[in-house]
């Protein structure tokens, strides 16, 4: 019974401590994108509120906390008020299986728990897909429930935009499950360990430096379908501005508005999280080894690690807000054909040509 | 599609072009934000600003009530009631003056109508308030806006543009008014 009650806190915290890890990341990224858009556009983003305008999420934040709660007339409550809730907390959930850091193990009165990863079941990407495709029920439900006819268009678009970019994303995981022979975060990033070309993008033998098995295009699929399943610019069409006021979340005002879009950030950051554990070798090192062990710290290699894994975060989120500050909107024809005349034939042969090359070449 | 497209379609390179376009932009940042409230941009020379009514030197009001203001205004922004000046029939002046600052367009003409440069127009442009009605303005306060404004009445030389020197002394050859 100790022990149980032990494990529930240890469990308890470590979530606590992911839950707050993610919730500073939207609020950081939030001023960061206004920030870099407004760089990138020759303006300078949020400057009033602290210095440089630091503040504005925390002032963004109270201001959402006290606006008033509208439901429209003819809205279906029940599910006005699920879809927010429904969105975030599968935001939030994806992110227990995500190795935030190295796979050591620590040994608390008796139970042994891994520090830098919530859950580590060896269905996790699996999990990561299935908990992203309830999200698009959220989005689904906001959009329908809402009684208004930009939201239920901005639903329907999303619901067709998200199942056949979702499919996408799967097919270009396959490649990589394939190459790891499992689909755990945890024992997928670890089988990339060793320098940049172990990483599953480059795509190494682990005897041999050439990119017989890369995953480049997998890659490169996965990316953009993320954008696209995270309702990024240029493929925001549930949410065109231009078109559908806001889209799904056209009626949500308060905090229910905010969580859409904190959720929308969290999702970003999770795709990015498994785009650089799946793809870019998670808390890897593009070098073998870490430098803090080479000189003599041992037990402080885990912070090397997870700088680096921040860092490879931050580059995709990055990447994501410059493609917004590129790219305008696709239309909607053009978004359909693309998923499913060009993503999808590349996935598909990505498995093949790995398959083959697997076989002639297995690991 | 030539080989060469091809190649260019599946490297996005149109993609890239444009991405390199917004990164170059942030790399070499120089913003085109005043930071509005901190920082105030130049206004240019012949700036329209807020409508005055203005004095002479000794500080008797410049206006005569000759009503032109009234008729030349496309908006209707102004009232005058004129009356005679008590024991001077000759004389007239405006003995209520109103503006309805909600409406003016600030396009000059009232200024350019007026026979003895009453009006001005001022500087002034941060005029929002809360209640509209604080914009309809009387005499006395379009007189302090113009004594705010231009608290200096006498001419001064000194700052007249050339051009205007050159004709008041390109007109001493023509004969002088006698008297």
């Amino acid at each position: 019974m100790t022990e149980l009650s032990l494990r529930l806190a240890v469990t308890f915290a470590q979530i606590l401590a992911e839950m707050s890890i993610v919730m500073i990341t939207v609020a950081t990224l939030t001023y960061f994108e206004r920030k870099v858009l407004g760089w990138m556009q020759d303006r300078m983003g949020p400057m009033e509120v602290g210095p440089y305008g630091l503040l504005q999420p925390v002032a963004d934040g109270i201001k959402l906390f006290f606006k008033e709660d509208i439901v429209p007339a003819g809205a279906n409550k029940a599910m006005f008020a699920l879809a927010p809730m429904l969105t975030m907390v599968v935001a939030m959930i994806g992110f227990a299986v995500i190795p935030f850091g190295p796979n050591i193990t620590l040994d608390i009165y008796g139970i042994t728990i891994k520090p830098f990863v919530v859950a580590d079941i060896n269905i996790g990407v699996l999990y990561i897909l299935a908990i992203a495709s309830i999200g698009a029920y959220g989005i689904i439900l906001g959009g329908w429930a809402s009684n208004s006819k930009y939201s239920l268009l901005g639903g329907l678009r999303a619901a067709a935009q998200v199942i056949s970019y979702e499919l996408n994303v799967g097919l270009a995981l396959v490649g990589v499950l394939m190459l790891a022979g499992t689909l755990s975060l945890v024992q997928i990033t670890e089988a990339q360990s060793g320098g940049f070309w172990h990483w599953f993008i480059w795509g190494g033998r682990p005897d041999g430096f050439f990119p017989i098995h890369t995953q480049i295009f997998a890659f490169v699929v996965f990316i953009i379908s993320a954008v696209a399943e995270t309702n990024r610019i240029p493929f925001d069409l549930p949410e065109a501005e231009s078109e559908l006021v806001a889209g799904f979340f056209t009626e949500y005002s308060g905090m229910r508005f905010a969580f859409f879009v904190s959720a929308e950030y969290a999702n970003m950051t999770l795709v990015s999280c498994v785009a650089s554990a799946l793809f870019l070798g998670g808390w890897n090192a593009p070098y073998p080894g870490t430098i803090l062990e080479y000189i003599g710290l041992e037990q402080l290699a885990w912070v090397e690690h997870i700088v680096w894994f921040a860092a490879k975060v931050y580059f995709f989120l990055f990447l994501f807000i410059w493609i917004r500050a590129t790219l305008p909107r696709l239309r909607y024809d053009q978004l359909m054909r693309f998923g499913w005349k060009v993503m999808l034939p590349i996935a598909l042969a990505n498995i093949i040509i790995t398959s083959i090359t697997l076989y002639f070449f297995p690991r | 599609m030539t080989f060469k497209a091809w190649i260019k379609t599946i490297t996005f390179y149109e993609i890239l072009i444009g991405m390199k376009a917004t990164m170059s932009h942030m790399l070499h940042y120089r913003p085109v934000t005043e930071q509005y409230p901190h920082e105030k941009r130049t206004l240019p020379d012949n700036y329209r600003g807020m409508l005055a009514l203005l004095r002479y030197d000794d500080g008797t009001e410049k206006c005569v009530g000759c009503d032109l203001c009234e008729a030349a205004c496309p908006s209707r922004v102004i009232r005058v009631v004129s009356a005679e000046v008590p024991g001077e029939p000759t004389k007239r002046f405006s003995k209520e003056y109103y503006m309805d600052m909600t409406r003016c367009l600030f396009c000059g003409l009232c200024v350019d109508a007026c026979p003895v440069d009453a009006l001005g127009m001022t500087r002034e442009f941060e005029w929002s308030v809360y209640d509209k009605r604080q914009l309809h303005l009387n005499k006395e306060q379009l007189l302090a806006i113009g004594d705010r404004s231009f608290p200096v009445r006498e001419k001064q030389l000194e700052l007249q543009h050339p051009n205007v020197a050159f004709f008041n002394v390109a007109f001493k050859h023509l004969p002088q008014k006698p008297g």
